[in-house]
Parts: C-alpha cells; sequence; structure tokens
C-alpha cells in the first residue's frame, strides 16, 4: 500500500481540484435531466458509501488518500483496503472522531447536492439553493417539498415559471444600469428579471465580497425573492470570487451540523466529525491540534470542561495574588496597608506618614506591648495560616501544571524536528527503510499526549478534595508511577535517540533500541489510559470509608486501575487477572512467586528468598509480589 | 475616469432633471460627481405628492397637518465606486427632529442598509427620505426624544419640528 501511496495522491487532489465547482459541469441545464448525470451519482454515492466504511479510521493521513482512490477509479477495492487500514495500530484507540479535509467537506457537499437533485429531479443549482436555505438538511427538503413543493420552491427563491415575461428579441434597457442592451447581452435568473451582464456581474461581486450572506442573494429587484445561486455565480464571478463563494458554502456546511466543528488550531482548515454519544471527549487533528469536542479548549483529559474553565480562570485572575497578600503580609493595624515583613525582629514600624509600632505576632501596640505568647485563638491568624497553606498547594500544582505543559509544547516541536530531519537521517545512518523507524514518532506523539494528561492530573489533584485521604494517596501513587514512566519514555526518546544519530553502531543494537522504545511506548500508553479511565471514574475503586490504604496495597489499586480499563493487549490482561485477587489477598498469608515459600500475612518481602514487591525494568510498572512477570509488559524480572 | 458608478451616477443626474419628483432636488457638486448635494422641501410632504411611486406603500399624512410645511432640508450624499450596488451615505445638513435621524444628521431607513437594491436612483433615494419624514417608523429610533414624544405627546412633536423647520430658513 505504501509503494503506491504517491500515485493515489495525486489521484485524490486531481479529484478535488475537479470539486471546486460543486456541480458546474451542468450549470447550462436549467432543469436537469436524471439521465445525463447518472453516472456521475453514482460514482458520488458508492464514494460516500466506501467513506462511511473508513470513517473509524479517518485519523492516518494514508487512510485519507486511499479515499480519494475509491472516488476516482475502483470501488471494488474499498472493502479490502478498509480491512487492511483496520489492522493498523492507530496511535489512539477507540475512534470517537473522524477528521475532514476540506476535500471530505467538499465531497460531502457534493454527495448532499447529488442526492437531492436526483430525488427530486432538478437541477443541482436549484437543489444547492434549498440546501441552503434548508439548512442542509436533507430530510427537512424532502419533508416538505413532499408535503408543499411550492412552498418550498418559494421558500428557496425557486420559481417554475417567470414572473415576467421577458423579450426574447430586439434589446432591452437594463433598469440597473439605464443602458440599451441586445437580448443576448442580458440574463436572468427564474423570476425572469434581466439585467446586463456587467451589472450581474458587479452585482454577484459586490456581494460575495459582503460575505457569506451571498449564499442567499436574490435577484436586485427589491421586491423579487428569486435565488442567485451558484450558476450565476459561475457564470459571473472570477476564480478568486468563485473560491470564496465555495468556502462560504463549506462553511455553511460545518456551521449547520452539530456534530462537526472546525479545529481550532491556529491555521488549520479541517474540521472534526465527532461521533455521537462518545465519551471520550479529546479529539486530535491531523493538524495535531488536540482539543476537547466539549469546549474546544485545548485537550484536558482526565479532567472535565468545568474544572478546566475553573483552573484556567483561576491561573489568570489576581485570586492568586491577593492570597499571597493575604498569606505573606500583614495590615498595618492604624492605616491597613499591607506590611511585609522584611527583617527578623517582631518590632513593626510602619512606613510614613503613619510610623505606627506594633508587634508582628500580636498586632498590639509596641508602646503598652509585654509578652504575646500565650494562645488565645485568633480567627484572623487562623485564616491567614489557611490562605498561606492555599497558596503554597496552588503553587505545588500550578508548577507542575504549566512545566509538563511547556514540555508537551516542547515535546510537538520536538515531533516535528523528528519527522522534519531525524527521521531521515536515522533511515540513513542505520541503512533502515523509513517505515521501520515510524516507531520514534509513534513514541514522541505518545509522549506528548502523556505530557497533556499528566499536566491536567495536576489540576485534578488540586481540586480533589482533601478529605477522601485514601483517594488522595491512590491519586498520588498513581500519578508518581506514571510520571516515572513517562520519563523513562522521554529519556529514551530523547537522549538515547541521539547516539543512533550519529553513528552506524550495530543492526542488532538498534534493534534493541526499537524494541525496547516500542514497548516503553506501548506501556506508557497503556499506563495512561488506565489512569485516564480511572481518574475519570472518579476514583471510584476507592471505598471513600477506608481512610488509610496501606502502601503494599496501592500497588493493587493499580493493577485494579489497569483491569478495569478496556482496551488492554490480551496477554496484558492475562497476567493482570492475578492483581486482584492479590488485593483481595493482602491480609493473608502470601506465596512468594519465586520461591512458592508460604509467607505470614505481616512480611512484606519473602522469607526465603528475599523478594517482595518490585518494579519492572522495562517499563517501570510496580508488580505485586505474588506475580513473577511484568502485570504490565510481562517481562520477567532481573533475578 | 468614467467608472461604471460615474456613468450611472450621470445617468442619474440627467433623469433627475429631465423628470423631477415633487419636492426635491438634487445635483453633484462641481467637479465631484461623487458627492451630491440634495434639498427636500417640506411643503411638499403630503399625501399624494409623491410621483416615484411603486417602492414604497402607506401614506397617511394628512395634506393638512404636516408641520414639516415650509421646511428646506439640506443633504448630502456620497457615493462610492460601488455604486449602485452598494447605497451612498446620506447625511442631512440642515437640523432635524425625527425619530429616525440621528444627531449627527444621518438617517435610519432600511433602504440605505440592508434593503438596498441597485435598482434605486437618487430620485429614489431622496423620495424614500422625504416620504419617511412625515411617516417615521418609531420602532427604530435614532432619536429616543423624538421618537417619546411622537408617540406620546404629537402637540410637543409637531412643535419641535415647526422649529426645526423656522431653523432650516435661516441656516446658510
Amino acid at each position: 500500500m505504501a509503494a503506491s501511496d504517491s500515485d493515489d495522491v495525486n489521484l485524490a487532489y486531481d479529484d478535488t481540484a475537479d470539486d471546486d465547482y460543486f456541480y458546474l459541469d451542468d450549470t447550462d441545464d436549467d432543469l436537469h435531466p436524471p439521465q445525463a448525470s447518472d453516472s456521475l451519482d453514482d460514482d458520488q454515492l458508492q464514494g460516500s458509501d466506501s467513506r462511511n466504511g473508513d470513517d473509524d479510521d479517518l485519523l492516518q493521513s494514508s487512510d485519507r488518500h486511499d479515499e480519494g482512490d475509491h472516488d476516482c477509479d475502483d470501488n471494488d477495492d474499498g472493502d479490502e483496503n478498509a480491512l487492511e487500514e483496520d489492522d493498523q495500530d492507530s496511535p489512539i484507540s477507540g475512534q470517537n472522531f473522524s477528521v475532514l479535509t476540506e476535500a471530505d467537506i467538499r465531497h460531502r457537499i457534493k454527495d448532499n447536492i447529488a442526492e437531492v437533485s436526483s430525488v427530486l429531479s432538478i437541477s443541482k443549482n436549484e437543489a444547492s439553493s434549498l440546501l441552503l436555505h434548508y439548512n442542509w438538511s436533507v430530510n427537512n427538503i424532502f419533508d416538505s417539498w413532499f408535503a408543499d413543493e411550492k412552498a418550498a420552491r418559494e421558500k428557496a427563491g425557486l420559481f417554475l415559471e417567470p414572473l415576467i415575461e421577458s423579450p426574447d428579441h430586439g434589446s432591452s434597457i437594463c433598469v440597473i444600469c439605464f443602458e440599451d442592451y441586445p437580448c443576448d447581452g442580458t440574463k436572468s435568473t427564474s423570476c425572469g428579471h434581466r439585467y446586463c451582464n456587467d451589472c450581474w456581474s458587479s452585482y454577484i461581486k459586490t456581494a460575495i465580497a459582503d460575505g457569506p450572506q451571498s449564499l442567499l442573494l436574490t435577484c436586485p429587484h427589491p421586491s423579487c425573492r428569486a435565488a442567485v445561486g451558484e450558476d450565476m455565480v459561475g457564470l459571473f464571478a472570477s476564480e478568486k470570487e468563485k473560491n470564496k463563494y465555495f468556502s462560504y458554502i463549506v462553511m455553511s456546511y460545518i456551521e449547520s451540523k452539530k456534530m462537526i466543528k472546525w479545529c481550532p488550531g491556529p491555521g488549520c482548515e479541517n474540521a472534526i466529525d465527532f461521533v455521537a454519544g462518545s465519551e471520550n471527549l479529546d479529539v486530535s487533528c491531523l493538524c495535531s491540534h488536540s482539543f476537547c469536542w466539549n469546549c474546544t479548549q485545548d485537550a484536558h483529559r482526565p479532567v472535565d470542561c468545568e474544572t478546566v474553565t475553573k483552573w484556567m480562570s483561576k491561573n489568570s485572575s489576581e485570586s492568586g495574588n491577593v492570597n499571597y497578600i493575604l498569606a505573606f503580609t500583614k495590615p498595618c493595624p492604624k492605616c491597613k496597608r499591607p506590611i511585609e515583613k522584611n527583617m527578623g525582629c517582631s518590632h513593626m514600624t510602619c512606613r510614613a506618614p503613619c510610623l505606627y509600632e506594633f508587634c508582628w505576632l500580636c498586632l498590639g501596640d509596641w508602646n503598652n506591648h509585654g509578652t504575646c505568647n500565650r494562645f488565645k485563638g485568633n480567627p484572623e491568624e487562623e485564616k491567614r495560616e489557611k490562605a498561606k497553606q492555599y497558596v503554597i498547594k496552588y503553587t505545588h500544582y500550578f508548577e507542575r501544571w504549566a512545566t509538563n505543559q511547556n514540555s508537551m509544547k516542547k515535546g510537538a516541536a520536538d515531533l516535528q524536528k523528528v519527522q522534519t530531519e531525524q527521521i531521515e537521517v536515522l533511515s540513513r545512518i542505520q541503512a533502515q527503510p523509513l517505515a521501520q523507524i515510524s516507531f520514534v514518532t509513534e513514541a514522541w506523539k505518545q509522549i506528548i499526549e502523556c505530557r497533556r494528561v499528566l499536566a491536567w492530573t495536576y489540576a485534578y489533584g488540586f481540586y480533589l478534595p482533601e478529605e477522601c485521604e485514601a483517594k488522595r494517596n491512590l491519586f498520588e501513587y498513581l500519578q508518581g508511577q506514571a510520571e516515572s514512566g513517562l520519563e523513562r519514555l522521554h529519556d529514551c526518546a530523547e537522549k538515547e535517540l541521539q547516539s543512533y544519530l550519529k553513528d552506524k553502531i550495530s543492526v542488532e543494537g538498534f534493534i534493541e533500541f526499537r524494541k525496547k522504545l516500542t514497548l516503553l511506548t506501548r506501556v506508557t500508553r497503556n499506563y495512561f489510559d488506565n489512569l485516564v479511565a480511572a481518574l475519570q471514574n472518579g476514583l471510584s475503586d476507592v471505598n471513600s470509608g477506608s481512610s488509610s490504604v496501606s502502601k503494599k496495597r496501592k500497588s493493587n489499586w493499580a493493577a485494579a486501575a489497569v483491569n478495569a480499563a478496556p482496551a488492554l493487549d490480551t496477554n496484558i490482561n492475562d497476567n493482570s487477572a492475578t492483581a486482584p485477587a492479590a488485593a483481595a489477598s493482602a491480609m493473608e498469608p502470601w506465596a512468594c512467586a519465586y520461591c512458592s515459600y508460604e509467607n505470614q500475612s505481616s512480611a512484606t518481602n519473602c522469607a526465603m528468598c528475599g523478594r517482595g514487591s518490585w518494579t519492572c525494568d522495562v517499563c517501570t510498572y510496580a508488580n505485586p509480589r505474588t506475580s513473577a512477570t511484568c502485570a504490565m509488559c510481562t517481562e520477567a524480572p532481573e533475578p | 475616469m468614467s467608472t461604471p458608478a460615474r456613468k450611472r451616477l450621470m445617468r442619474d443626474f440627467k433623469r433627475l432633471q429631465q423628470d423631477p419628483p415633487a419636492g426635491i432636488s438634487g445635483a453633484p457638486q462641481d467637479n465631484n460627481i461623487m458627492l451630491w448635494n440634495a434639498v427636500i422641501f417640506g411643503s411638499y410632504i403630503k399625501y399624494g405628492s409623491i410621483s416615484y411611486s411603486g417602492f414604497f406603500s402607506g401614506w397617511d399624512c394628512s395634506p393638512d397637518d404636516t408641520p414639516w410645511d415650509g421646511g428646506t432640508f439640506k443633504l448630502t450624499l456620497q457615493f462610492t465606486e460601488d455604486y449602485p450596488n452598494k447605497p451612498p451615505t446620506v447625511r442631512f445638513i440642515s437640523r432635524m427632529f425625527h425619530p429616525n435621524i440621528y444627531a449627527d444628521g444621518s438617517i435610519c431607513l432600511d433602504i440605505l442598509q440592508n434593503q438596498w437594491s441597485p435598482i434605486y436612483d437618487v430620485a429614489a433615494i431622496l423620495t424614500s427620505i422625504q416620504s419617511l419624514l412625515c411617516d417615521p417608523n418609531p420602532n427604530s429610533p435614532a432619536n429616543s426624544e423624538a421618537a417619546r414624544m411622537f408617540s406620546e405627546n404629537k402637540r410637543e412633536y409637531n412643535r419641535r419640528v415647526r422649529e426645526i423647520v423656522e431653523q432650516s430658513w435661516t441656516a446658510d
């Protein structure tokens, strides 16, 4: 498939070039003869079928080129290709959306026009006017058309008979410029009001320059509602204006669809078609911009949109500063200006002109001050202490959130570099085909995604209630594991790669590296998927009633989270199936995974061979002492 | 030099001279066809005075009680090269008191905004404004005081209009 890709690309693009005019091939047919465009219609309908089949897989650009291929020549191969594509490992599991490029959108529009035109036996020009007036709802058009064709025609400004008789010989005066014209120098739309070609041209140009309302343009006559549609635009507008007009059509199509939104990425012209009812709201465009479908902010799994809004407004607002002032300053007891203590002793003197002297600790007048060491309880003081803690806490989470956000942005830049330079260098130096090197880009994509998730877990952590100690413990444990796992992957992709960019080491060495990085990518992806699932679940595995979770059980929670996740490789599933059992038996005697010695419940390490819970060397997953192979990557530990 | 807009404005001028609607006059300024001066005469704001019919309906001023009688109201019309696809900018130079005329003299009239059609010419614009004077639309007030007075206190409204009319005689 890869070998023929370049040809497919060209075909696909040639196809789009024709699409610039949604139907201009038959503009001259005022009433559309059904036979004339049957072949075209078939082509389009089949094209749309094969596309529907592929909708799950539109993420990868090669898929879309294939799709162009279906539309162009051979529809027979469609199913076969679709099967092949299904086998590919898509970077994000569980497709909840598909990306539509401008060409895809044009195809859909064309399909809509063709459908309306063939069902109602009207010209494509009339069909597109109807679609524009009925907000692109094919069903609504059919309903109103078959209920009352005349009313539907009127709504869209399509007249069967001209409103006025127009002379078909001699000359007439154009009522816009008042010049005399022979009949063939004038033109009318379905109403029969004739204007000269120059006036039509400038009328249409001005309307297009004015914006998308030109899609509902009517005859220049003040009281006439006849539609001036694509056919007239095709006749009288310049190439540039036509393109503008068609981009309005694309815009109007996207805006009419509730389940399609533009990608908000800078300079991106793709749209995202969301699968209604999907739980995962994060979508990512071909331009590599990821965003939340619901709020169109940057993607923010596992936290919800509300939390994001709260967090972002918190970050931007002054509330942090206010709290700082509250926490680290005290108001002068006399003039109430906030004072920050900058020297060691408690004898404070306020700035001129106040010059009030007071004790920093009790805020009492210094002149009458004896001692203030006796505790009396001070609500003001408590409030201040609370605010101080709050600022420290916020700073902690914000710093980590921001660091990961920056790492993510750096990662995106690195990915760009990898894709544009390093891949080729690597392919040359290590004498490997490009296809064998895609694991590096995969790794980087995963790093970006993980950094994003990790950043948002800090917002999650900030809002996780203090009272749920068990949840907090589990959360922090899971987050810590995620962080170290990701660091490992990031390190491998960033640093270890460097040596392979310089010299050819050995083929074996490179294959080893590939194996390692691929495995790390997969393991990290699984871990983060599970993490997101667990956090979105509100960490429901924790029974919030039990406030203390022993350290040993935490790893079992992690394993349970792994188990709860839907999409797991089967071999991992098999192994982790033992984890819940281990969780249940945590307080019972346990059998060592290596020497099978039966240990006391209180023993953390095996009394016979000394082994206990262990961290996998390959993926860093923390395994319980009862499993001999890593529950995550199936590696066995070093003896 | 002779763009479609200028050509059309020449024709507008010719038509206005050959077949002038009652109570209005208009002409381009010397050596600038894109900027016109126009005058609307209040005396002709009467039932049936509009010869340029067809574009408007509903005309309910009775001949006797129009307070605009005797006024001479000056306007300017600034055209662009987009004319007649875009309406000109029309402003009263004379001070006005009217629900749909802003303090700066600009006019709130649908055909000068979203209901514009390239079929309208200068005569149509001026006759539309003429008819607006005694047939205001209080629902889209540009001068809220005038709008309130028009619907609540016709007597006071008429008095204020007649003040404006008198001012229009003395203004240069």
